[in-house]
This record gives structure tokens, C-alpha cells and sequence, in this order.
């Protein structure tokens, strides 16, 4: 760094002085700077495995007394978020891959084909990225009340799930401008005489997508499915305002009701909390080296 | 195989007042079989011509036949046209193998096995047997030129059109792939269409070259009709490295007078400047003898004067001598390469009157060319 130029005394042991003094300091911002994001972390995870006497009697980021130790709030959070775990996971699997799909195409028709007039459709998504959810919900609800999927499709399933529905359909189409320009920023550096290539070797704008540019997109899929799960995933506005069915409700309108009306049970709702953030966390895991690429911009 | 013939081709960008008219009223006929060179400088049009044909650009006028059919409506998938683009525009995902397949399998009903056959000889063709089950990314620059030639080659098209190539490979490289594409052109006798911006490849590849500039044709001629009959000053200064050396003159009763510099004219080349007061006089490089060390007097031959030599660039089989000529302009001559001139030196300078290129001053337009009465030909004149 600048402090070897910074000396030009030819004194070598106390400019390792400098440099260790340096790092030294260096580290111990750093590791403050852990602490300090951690904290709430390792303070949530520890609350978990007290018992209600035990996160009484110590301070939050302790580790569990002697005889406080359980995993019974793990148990009992598992068991009230079991039923969320398994709606969310049916309402934003589909919606993730849906939304990425869609915005993969629509980047497609907008980056790498040309036609009159899309400039005007590509300000309609950049504007559809920036629409508030709370300025749509009256809206949502009442054309969910007008489509009315259970009356319309007859199927047990449909009437079953019809919440669920319509709230994966809801994020989907609620995705879609995102998803569209994280695939457009990565599909504008796909190069054009390789399209313009496929096009003089015969194939239509069809096959170029299915066998030149989705091919090419999986590390920017595993952006926007990261992206996108996390955020339907942890999205709480639309469930609780369209899914009035208990038996559709999600993971997230579960954990918010873990929270006690009388006696606050930290270790349940923390535990709770990080069960319902386990799978997130999973996808992160299991995209983590296409993210890194996508992220990076390579093609 | 196939005719290739550009009608009055005319490409404007953008409509109305801002529009840029890239291509302006462009005519080439292009012979089954025949390696044309389209050149100028960056901007001239020729990619644009060259995409017109291919199909990515629209053709605002004119008309583009391949084969005796017009083919100004039909994409790009019909043309039955294969192109190599600057960039090899691989496919970074596929294999060699997959890449040269690629064409194949979406443009012709061949069956699995007949496209392998056709990948396997053409990549025999091209000695790249050995890289067809690699990826683009693991591949040279030299590789990814020949997988490209490869991709276009295996289709067997009507004709082939080439954007530049060879400009990513560097100068070994470059000199060796031109010759072998000739090579390659020459066995495959498929019409192709070769656009450069070096006039080395265009003297040394094409059988034609056209060369155009602010989207206008200039000329369409063989190489050493272009080097030594250019229909214009551009033509003159673009085609040749060293580039002519022109020196802007007034006529005046048959000499042409540039400040102290005058330059008498015989017969013929007095008569083609006869109705032109302000003319170019054109003199190559290598046609300028250059003469040993003088004393600085004035030379007594008409066509000598003296001069002053400023820089030598040694090139090894030449020297390029810049001079300065007394009281007029200053000049590029090439000389050999053993000869040894000193920077500072005074010469003689001749400018030989059998060499003289003269041009119409406001047109450009070529009023007299070089005579080749000296050349020394193994076959037919130029």
C-alpha cells in the first residue's frame, strides 16, 4: 500500500512496525464490524434454545444457563410454521420461476429483436419496477374478487388453494419488471453478431432464445431466482391482504403470528424466525457460485 | 454459387431531416465465383453494403439479385448466404462441432449422420479435426478464425460474405490466413464479397476490388488497374502504403506551377490538362528516383530538382526518404533498401514524366495516368 512509498528511509524493521500496525488496525475494525452485524444474529439464535426462564434471567446474546437448555421452542415453532412452510413454498416456487421466465423472454423481444415501438413497452416495465405495493392493494382485491378462480375453474384443487393462487399469480406478475431488467442489463452484452449469426444460419427468433440465449442465461437466472424467492418469499403485505383462508396461510403470516397476545415467548418467535428464513437461505446455497458469476457480468 | 449483382443499391439511415444517407446509388456486378473486395475507410459504407446483402439491413433503394432472383424481401434465413463476422460471433456454449452443425441443422433437412460427414470434411479441410469436441473459450484466436471459416464453409452456400475477418489476429497470423483463405476461395469457387478497411488484403486478395468512400463507389477494378489507373485522387492516395504524393498545381502554359516548383508536360499529358487551370499532380513513392548526393544547385533536367532529405525510415527491404524539394513540396519517395541516404543531405530528386498521375483539382477525377509502356509483364496487361 502507500506506506512503503510513504517512507523512504531505508529503515526496514519499523516499516514492518508500520505495516503491522496498520493491518492491526485494519483487522480490528473489521471484526467490529461483524460484531456489531452479528449480534442480533447470534442474539436471535441463542434466545432460541433458552427456555422462557432462562432468556429472563440472561442478556440475549449469552449462550442458555446451566438447566435452561431446550430445543422446545424449536419444536413447537416447527409445528405452527409447518403448514406456512409448505404454502409458501407452493406459492413462490412457481411464482420465482414463472416471473424469471417471463422477464427472461420479455428481455429477449426487448434487447435482442428489434421492432418499432419498444422503447415505449421498455419504459411501461422500468415504470412497472417502481409501483408501490400498497398503492395496488384495493385494486388487487377487488379484481381477485371479480375473477373469483373458484367459481370459474371447477376443480377441488382450485378451491382448495385459491388464495395461494391467486397470490403466486399476483407476484408473478408483480416480478415480471424486475426480472426484466436484470435481463436485459445482462442480455445487452450478449454479442449481437453472434444473434445476427444464428440468423444467417436459419434459425428463427424462436430457436435463437430456446438454443443460443437461454442456454447463455443461467447465471443471470440464478440472480433473479435468487432475487425474486427472497422477495416473494418474504413478502407479508399481499398474503395477509389476499389470502383470508387460514388453511392458505403462509409462512410469513404464521411467524407474525407466533407473537404472543399476553406473554411475550422470545424463544418461539426467534426460533420461529429462523425457520422461516431457513430456505431462503437454501437457494442462496444452492445458486451461490452462478450467482457470483451472474452478479460478476460474465457471458 | 451464384451471381451476385447490387443495383443501384441505397441504404439512408433515420428518415427526414437527420436522416444519413450511408450507401448512395452503389452498382456492382459480382461474377459467379469471383473474390470482390469492398474497401475505404472506417464510415465508408462497405459494412452496410455488406449487411444489405446479408439481410440484417433494410435496403432503402436499389436492388440486390443473387442468382438472377431478387432477394431485397426475403430474410436472412433465406438468402442462403453464410457470413464471418469481425468478432466470430461463436457460439460460446456448443462445442466446434455443435457450432458448425448449428447452420445445418436449422437451415437444410440433411440427416444426423450426413451433417457429421459434412462437419468431419470441412473441418479436415481446415485442420481442425482435433478441435471439434472444444469449446470457443478454450480456443486461439487463429482457432476461432478457422471454426468460424468453418461454420460458413460447412453450409455450402450461394455465396460468402466476410466483415473483416482477419482484423483481430495479429500480423504473422493475418498474412498467413489471407493467403490461405485465397487458397481456400480458390478450391471452393463460391462467390464471395470481402470487406476491409487494409488495403494490403484488398490488393493482395480480391480478384476485383471495390472501393468506396462517403457510401459512394469509387471504382470497381482489379488490383493493379486500381494501383496504376485510379479513376480519382482517393482512389490514388488510398490504394498504396506509402500513399502517392500529391502536389497541388496551377497549369500554366503546359507546366504545372506549384510555388518555385514547375513541371513541364509533353505531349499527352498537356493535352489532358488543357481545359483544367487548377490540377493534383500524382507521383508514387517508388517512381520518385532519388539521386546521390548534389551540391545543392539547381538540377539542369527538366523533370530533376533539388531537394532536401529530412527523415530516412528504414524499413529493411526499402528505405521511405522524406524530402523537402527546394522552394516546393515536400515528398515521400522509397528507395532500396541497401542504398544508405542520410538525413540532412541534399539530393536530386526525378520525377519521372512516364510516372505522372494528374488529377482535375475539384472533381478529383483522373485526367491522366502513369504510362505502362515500361512495365514488364509476365502476362496480360492490366
Amino acid at each position: 500500500m502507500s506506506t512503503e512509498s510513504t517512507t523512504p528511509r531505508d529503515d526496514t524493521s519499523s516499516r514492518f512496525d508500520r505495516i503491522d500496525r496498520s493491518r492491526v488496525a485494519l483487522y480490528a475494525v473489521l471484526l467490529g464490524m461483524v460484531a456489531f452485524y452479528l449480534a442480533p444474529l447470534e442474539s436471535g439464535f441463542m434466545t432460541a434454545f433458552k427456555t422462557t426462564d432462562g432468556f429472563r434471567a440472561t442478556t440475549p446474546f449469552a449462550p442458555p444457563p446451566a438447566g435452561e437448555f431446550t430445543l422446545g421452542a424449536w419444536q413447537l415453532a416447527f409445528d405452527r410454521l409447518s403448514t406456512g412452510l409448505v404454502n409458501s413454498a407452493m406459492m413462490a416456487i412457481p411464482a420465482t420461476i414463472l416471473s424469471a421466465f417471463f422477464g427472461s423472454i420479455a428481455a429477449y423481444g426487448l434487447t435482442n429483436l428489434s421492432w418499432r415501438g419498444q422503447i415505449g413497452v421498455l419504459a411501461l416495465f422500468v415504470a412497472g419496477v417502481f409501483i408501490p405495493y400498497q398503492a395496488v392493494l384495493v385494486p388487487l382485491t377487488q379484481f381477485w374478487s371479480f375473477v373469483d378462480l373458484g367459481t370459474r375453474i371447477p376443480l377441488a384443487f382450485v378451491d382448495d388453494y385459491q388464495g395461494l393462487i391467486n397470490l403466486s399469480i399476483t407476484h408473478t406478475a408483480y416480478g415480471i419488471p424486475i426480472c426484466t431488467v436484470l435481463f436485459r442489463a445482462y442480455y445487452a452484452t450478449i454479442d449481437e453478431e453472434m444473434i445476427e449469426a444464428a440468423r444467417l444460419d436459419g434459425a428463427s427468433a424462436a430457436t435463437i432464445y430456446r438454443r443460443i440465449i437461454l442456454p447463455l442465461s443461467v447465471p443471470i437466472f440464478a440472480v433473479t431466482l435468487i432475487y425474486q424467492f427472497t422477495q416473494v418469499w418474504n413478502d407479508l403485505l399481499f398474503a395477509i391482504v389476499l389470502v383470508s383462508d387460514p388453511s392458505n396461510r403462509v409462512v410469513t403470516v404464521a411467524l407474525n403470528q407466533l407473537q404472543g397476545s399476553f406473554v411475550q415467548q422470545y424463544n418461539l418467535q426467534m426460533a420461529g424466525a429462523f425457520i422461516a428464513a431457513l430456505p431462503t437461505l437454501i437457494v442462496y446455497v444452492l445458486f451461490g457460485e452462478q450467482f457470483a458469476k451472474g452478479v460478476a457480468g460474465e457471458t | 454459387m451464384a451471381r451476385l449483382e447490387l443495383d443501384s443499391v441505397t441504404k439512408r439511415f433515420g428518415e427526414g431531416d437527420g436522416s444519413v444517407l450511408a450507401v448512395d446509388d452503389v452498382s456492382i456486378d459480382i461474377a459467379d465465383g469471383e473474390f470482390l473486395v469492398l474497401v475505404g475507410p472506417s464510415g465508408c459504407g462497405k459494412s452496410t453494403t455488406l449487411r444489405m446483402v446479408a439481410g440484417l439491413e433494410t435496403i432503402t433503394d436499389g436492388e440486390i439479385r443473387l442468382g438472377d432472383e431478387r432477394i431485397n424481401e426475403q430474410g436472412p434465413a433465406e438468402r442462403d448466404i453464410a457470413m464471418v463476422f469481425q468478432s466470430y460471433a461463436l457460439y460460446p456454449h456448443m462445442t466446434v462441432r455443435e457450432n458448425m452443425r448449428f447452420g445445418l441443422e436449422e437451415s437444410t433437412d440433411l440427416a444426423g449422420d450426413e451433417m457429421d460427414e459434412r462437419v468431419e470434411e470441412t473441418a479436415a479441410m481446415l485442420d481442425i479435426t482435433e478441435l471439434l469436441d472444444r469449446k470457443p473459450g478454450a480456443l486461439s484466436g487463429g482457432q476461432q478464425q478457422r471454426v468460424a471459416l468453418g461454420r460458413a464453409i460447412v453450409r455450402e452456400p450461394k455465396a460468402f460474405l466476410m466483415d473483416e475477418p482477419l482484423s483481430n489476429l495479429d500480423a504473422k497470423l493475418r498474412s498467413q490466413m489471407r493467403t490461405e483463405l485465397q487458397q481456400l476461395q480458390d478450391d471452393l469457387d463460391t462467390t464471395t464479397v470481402y470487406v476491409t478497411h487494409d488495403q494490403t488484403e484488398a490488393m493482395t486478395m480480391g480478384d476485383r476490388i471495390a472501393i468506396l468512400d462517403g457510401g459512394e463507389l469509387q471504382q470497381v477494378a482489379t488490383p493493379l488497374e486500381a494501383y496504376h489507373r485510379p479513376s480519382n485522387r482517393f482512389v490514388a492516395g488510398f490504394i498504396g502504403e506509402p500513399s502517392m504524393n500529391f502536389i497541388e498545381c496551377d497549369v500554366d502554359d503546359e507546366t504545372l506551377v506549384s510555388d518555385g516548383f514547375r513541371y513541364p508536360l509533353a505531349a499527352t499529358a498537356a493535352s489532358a490538362v488543357a481545359d483544367s487551370p487548377t490540377v493534383t499532380l500524382g507521383i508514387r513513392p517508388e517512381d520518385i528516383v532519388v539521386d546521390g548526393v548534389s551540391d545543392g544547385a539547381a538540377p539542369a533536367a527538366d523533370h530533376a530538382f533539388a531537394a532536401t532529405v529530412d527523415v530516412v525510415e528504414p524499413m529493411g527491404d526499402e528505405n521511405v526518404v522524406h524530402l523537402s524539394v527546394v522552394d516546393g513540396p515536400e515528398l515521400i519517395a522509397t528507395v532500396d533498401g541497401l542504398r544508405r541516404i542520410d538525413a540532412g543531405s541534399d539530393v536530386t530528386v526525378t520525377i519521372p514524366e512516364e510516372a505522372i498521375h494528374v488529377f482535375a483539382r475539384n472533381s478529383g477525377e483522373a485526367l491522366h495516368s502513369r504510362s505502362l509502356d515500361d512495365a514488364e509483364l509476365d502476362g496480360a496487361r492490366v
